[in-house]
């Protein structure tokens, strides 16, 4: 079995190959440097910020457990916590086994397992295997299942929530602006990983996106351990000027209010086209006493003003934007960079595409097709980095890695 | 938006609905549904072993369990451990059949002479 332990050490030592040439000015160039480069385990964390005491209005029935609140019910903290398991047993033993079905296919039809087969191809060869498709259907299920625990919880208790939010929406410290009348491209719209609603569509997305994409990571963040590796390898510009951040796509905020917490001076905002995502947000950061300011907007119609940033990133937004969508992002954030400042969006990388077997195929197909993970496949042919240097940034693919496992785009507006 | 959000609260938006639920994996609907309502007795199952748990514990150190005590209990890390390998334990256990190799399977008495 995998645990916490094993995983983020396996980020860490990939990291530390990865980043060791970095190692030094990125240990000068951070305001808070944790005691190890990467945080290793949840006991390398930096300690959560003190919660902001009992905001009026807030609830948290059973507590915390550090950064994240507990959810209000045992019973539903235990079905949670069983659907991560299968979800991990579905990506580790039901997978392997796929996995090899699949190279038994591959071999009664005389072709060689590495063999890279066109992707309808593959999905002709293996989408009726029987033990293919229980895996399919295994994790579909504890997708669909997770967030139904969490839609009915939040919506059979709507009053309950939605009282808790607008009790904190015009509270610091940080702000909340909400845009009931945004005009929202569709690409924003889907049910991205058959989220209910997706991002936009239901009150309380940012519930189910906290505690869901909790079950995703099979509990490997639930103190916003990967947003804070990230906030804390991402690089800075070289004078060292570090007083506006923007997080774009920024979600329920876990980089954005990691940032704040590496970079306590600066101003730091969070965007997102989601307004019950923002709301969300901004609740968790008032409780944690951040000081981060969310807004409902477009990520490519920030609207602020030029060359405005020192920092603009973002988290695995750009996989789930149309080509036209990013190419219009990158342009914004060119925009409102300061000369100097750096755009480094954090998100899959594109220099270890996808794997290329029947299985790794498949996979690949399922979760764009019935994971709803719309955009995905074209953001890996859509030349991000092309994208990036025609807008007008120097991009150096070579570091740091402000994220072990994923992409290094590191973007600075020429001064 | 949800119909349980009084309009005017709401700060939901139009989406587009995905189509999964018409995802048919295993050639039968109903054997697909059946797959979601077995993982989701092992979930209120565990759940059950959960409180149990809880409850156990409450009674070794506390003398008592009441429900209150059961929602507040903050496991130990060595807890929250052990729990969690039990809880494989069981998922392996009771799902693993998932992965057996059933590419030569038959229908019972198929080719099959006395």
């Amino acid at each position: 079995m995998i645990n916490r332990r094993s995983v983020m050490g396996l980020f860490a030592g990939a990291a530390s190959l990865v980043a060791a040439p970095f190692a030094s000015r990125a240990a000068q160039q951070r305001t808070a440097p944790p005691a190890m480069g990467f945080f290793e385990t949840r006991d390398d964390l930096p300690p959560p910020p003190k919660t902001a005491g009992n905001v009026p209005g807030t609830l948290a029935p059973r507590g915390r457990n550090g950064r994240m609140e507990r959810l209000p019910e045992i019973d539903l903290e235990s079905r949670m916590d069983f659907l991560m398991s299968v979800r991990t047993f579905a990506n580790q033993t039901l997978s392997q086994a796929a996995g090899r079905r699949a190279n038994d296919i591959l071999a009664s039809k005389g072709i060689s397992p590495d063999t890279e087969l066109p992707m309808q191809e593959a999905i002709a060869l293996l989408q009726d295997d029987p033990v293919v498709s229980a895996r399919t259907r295994t994790w579909m299920s504890v997708q669909q299942l997770s967030w139904n625990n969490m839609k009915a919880e939040c919506e059979n208790n709507a009053d309950t929530y939605l009282s808790e939010m607008e009790a904190v929406d015009n509270r610091g410290p940080g702000t909340l602006e909400l845009n009931p009348d945004l005009e929202m491209p569709d690409y924003t719209r889907h049910e991205i990983h058959i989220q209910p609603g997706g991002y936009v569509g239901n009150d309380f997305a940012g519930h189910m996106y906290d505690y869901g994409t909790n079950g995703f990571y099979t509990g490997r963040n639930d103190q916003d351990a990967l947003h804070m590796t990230a906030a804390f390898g991402l690089p800075i510009p070289e004078d060292g000027k570090v007083k506006r951040i923007l997080d774009l796509g920024t979600g329920v905020g876990q980089l954005a209010m990691a940032l704040k917490e590496r970079f306590p001076d600066a101003e730091v905002w969070g965007i997102d086209v989601g307004g019950p995502m923002v709301r969300y947000g901004h609740l968790r950061a008032v409780e944690r006493g951040l000081d981060v300011n969310f807004a409902q907007r477009l990520a490519e119609d920030t609207r602020f003003p030029d060359n405005h940033f020192d920092l603009v990133t973002s988290y695995i937004m750009l996989h789930e934007v149309s080509p036209q969508g990013t190419k219009d992002i990158v342009n914004e954030a060119f925009r409102i960079t300061r000369p100097g400042g750096i755009f480094y969006p954090i998100d899959f990388n594109l220099k270890n595409p996808f794997p290329r077997t029947a299985y790794g195929q498949y996979r690949r197909w399922w979760d764009h097709r019935w994971n709803n993970e719309v955009w995905t496949i074209k953001y890996r042919t859509n030349g991000l980095q092309d994208l990036v240097r025609a807008a007008g940034f120097d991009l150096n693919e070579e570091g740091p890695v402000a994220l072990p496992r994923f992409g290094v785009m590191n973007a600075t507006k020429p001064a | 938006m949800s119909e349980k959000v009084e309009k005017g609260r709401s700060r939901a938006a139009p989406f587009i609905p995905a189509d999964t639920d018409a995802a048919i994996f295993l050639g039968n609907p109903h054997i697909d549904n059946l797959m979601s309502v077995v993982i989701a007795l092992g979930a209120e199952i565990w759940a059950d072993r959960q409180r149990i748990k809880v409850i156990e514990r409450l009674m070794e150190t506390e003398g008592m369990a009441t429900t209150e005590m059961v929602e507040a209990y903050v496991p130990t890390d060595a807890e929250k451990e052990a729990w969690e390998a039990e809880r494989m334990e069981m998922v392996e256990r009771v799902y693993s059949v998932l992965s057996r190799d059933t590419s030569s399977a038959r229908p019972f008495g198929e080719e099959r002479q006395f």
